[in-house]
């Protein structure tokens, strides 16, 4: 049955997330390929297309018409005339399964320079996976790459171990979901399982708050740096001074120019972007004071409150965004409460007592401080595990597996590529729990 | 999804011995240094001279407690708790302790490991999970093993 051992080939890790694609050898600390989930493509003019007349009506119509695809560092983020931009994941999921072989092929055979045939790969899922999509992806694994050997591995489980528990309650926030998870004993209660778009609304509302006019300052333009020819300095909040390329305009798309203004509210994000400890406060937040922030334009500006709005809303959405919007994704206070109350009442103290935080955007400032604060005030006695190392934080679910994939001992619970031949689909789901 | 990584046979005899000879007060048990098997670390037993001198079951929980947590390693043991509810009761109590000190390879293979050992130990009442000292505290435990 066995003919994989970690220790004689490096198994190699993937761990697909909406933002990132991360790819490396198991046993490593970090990922060598660490790739954009976003990709750019060219569609094939409607005219060109004539062999693929007659399924109009075929959802997958519209990715045979991709001409080319662009992926990687020098992907999305490169200028190209007439290129669209495109992501294959919703609500960490994988939608669209057509880009995945070009993105893992591309992190492991250009990035990484190696022959995937040559390697067992493990890859990773959200516990809200489906029985399809984790199928599919073993099929990809064995029928486009023809790996040796293949496994699926749970985030959440991997976030778990990672933090040496076996029983927790895992938070993890992406790029655009967040989920809390009960694990106990290793295994995810699925009653308790619950996510929702967080993030995504957190990034949302700052680029609106960004390109909106309040008293003090107009609106931001978000012109990404591919757009601008050149720029002055400018003083703070004072008009831009820059050269649009022109030549450029005529031929981005509305897809592209989306992604890269997003980036740069991510960019706004990532550098100024915090939440108070302790709840909303004005005094606090003059205290903590304003933080300068410079846009590719050249306008920069003293961000104060805004910077801290928008952390905010991973605990408490503002009424008016409620009432204009009632379906607005839970708070991490509301998912946590949720999902610990759909838990036996015996094992609920066991979560909150090993609360286990991850994931990339769990790094925004200050969330791990206030998440221990709110917890507490809900809650007796939880505590929060959060990694200080925040590579150990953003790559938490890769390192797991890395680590898992890298032991000797592990080559038991390989699915090889003699197993998938004689029992095809159905044995992903008997082997990996 | 489990490590893979079994037990050495020593793991189960010393546990026997616990449970139905009372020989040991408690048993440690920790990976071997490279990874691949359960192996029981220490024990201590019942009439040895460290448990004897000790009059307090809180006093012995404390000895075991130095032991469990020494160093930055992760351990699990298996401590005999011994406690009054209209009369003299005890229970075999299961704890994990994975300090935030250790490595993150060995706690990711000490917690994808516990199963195999814990499914092993057939008889243990009442488990407990740390990773900081007020987890596995005396009053916490003994909560716990009132319950």
């Amino acid at each position: 049955m066995v003919q994989y051992g970690g220790d004689e080939v490096a198994a190699l890790v993937v761990d697909i997330g909406s933002s990132t694609l991360r790819a490396g050898y198991a046993g490593d600390d970090t990922p060598k390929a660490i790739i954009p989930t976003y990709y750019g493509y060219k569609s094939q003019p409607p005219d060109a297309d004539v062999s693929m007349s007659g399924i109009g009506d075929d959802p997958s119509a519209h990715n045979s018409r991709i001409a080319k695809m662009f992926v990687g560092q020098d992907g999305p983020s490169i200028y190209r005339e007439g290129m669209e931009v495109g992501n294959p994941m919703k609500e960490g999921l994988i939608e669209d399964f057509n880009p995945i072989t070009p993105l893992i092929r591309h992190a492991l055979e250009d990035v990484m320079c190696i022959r995937p045939a040559d390697h067992p790969i493990l890859v990773t899922e959200p516990a809200w996976n489906t029985p399809a999509n984790r199928e599919r992806m073993a099929e990809i694994i064995f029928e486009e790459f023809n790996a040796p050997a293949f496994y699926i591995a749970n985030t959440s489980v991997l976030n778990a171990f990672a933090a040496g528990k076996g029983s927790a309650l895992v938070i993890d926030i992406g790029h655009s979901e967040a989920s809390v998870t009960p694990v106990i004993d290793g295994f995810v209660l699925r009653k308790g399982l619950v996510h929702s778009s967080l993030p995504a609304l957190v990034h949302k509302r700052a680029k609106h708050v960004l390109t909106q006019p309040d008293q003090n300052r107009r609106g931001i333009n978000l012109l990404p740096h591919q757009l601008v020819a050149n720029k002055a300095p400018v003083d703070p909040g004072f008009e831009p001074q820059f050269n649009v390329r022109e030549d450029r305009l005529q031929g981005i798309t509305k897809s592209w120019r989306n992604w890269a203004e997003n980036r740069e509210a991510s960019e706004w994000i990532h550098s100024v972007a915090s939440v108070l400890d302790q709840g909303w406060n004005e005094q606090a937040v003059a205290a903590r004071g304003a933080r300068q922030y410079e846009f590719p334009t050249g306008y920069n500006y003293h961000f104060g409150a805004e910077r801290f709005e928008i952390g905010e809303l991973f605990f408490a959405h503002p009424q008016h965004l409620q009432a204009a919007n009632p379906n607005l994704p839970k708070s991490l206070p509301q998912l946590i409460s949720a999902s610990v109350t759909s838990c036996e009442p015996d094992i609920r103290q066991v979560l909150l007592s090993n609360v286990v935080l991850g994931g990339g955007g769990s790094l925004f400032a200050g969330l791990a401080d206030r998440l221990n604060n709110e917890l507490n005030r809900i809650f007796n006695h939880a505590k929060i595990h959060a990694p200080g190392n925040p590579a150990e934080r953003r790559y938490g679910s890769w390192l797991g597996g890395s680590i898992l994939a890298s032991l000797g001992t592990f080559h038991q619970l390989w699915i090889s590529k003699e197993e998938w031949q004689e029992h095809g689909r159905p044995i992903v789901g008997q082997r990996c729990k | 999804m489990a490590s893979g990584v079994g037990l050495h046979n020593e793991c189960l005899t010393v546990y026997q011995e616990l449970k139905l000879g009372h020989k040991y007060k408690y048993i440690l048990y920790a990976l071997n240094d490279a990874k691949t098997e359960i192996v029981a670390e220490s024990k201590r037993e019942v009439k040895s001279k460290e448990i004897a001198d000790l009059t307090s079951e809180e006093e012995k929980y404390k000895l075991f407690l130095q032991d469990l947590t020494k160093g930055s390693t992760c351990r699990w043991g298996v401590f005999d708790f011994e406690y009054f509810v209209e009369g003299k009761r005890n229970k075999l109590t299961f704890i994990s302790w994975a300090p935030a000190s250790s490595k993150i390879k060995e706690r990711m293979v000490f917690a994808s490991s516990k199963d195999a050992l814990r499914r092993s130990l057939v008889g243990i009442a009442t488990e407990v999970q740390g990773s900081d000292e007020d987890d596995i505290a005396y009053e916490t435990v003994l909560e716990k093993v009132k319950k």
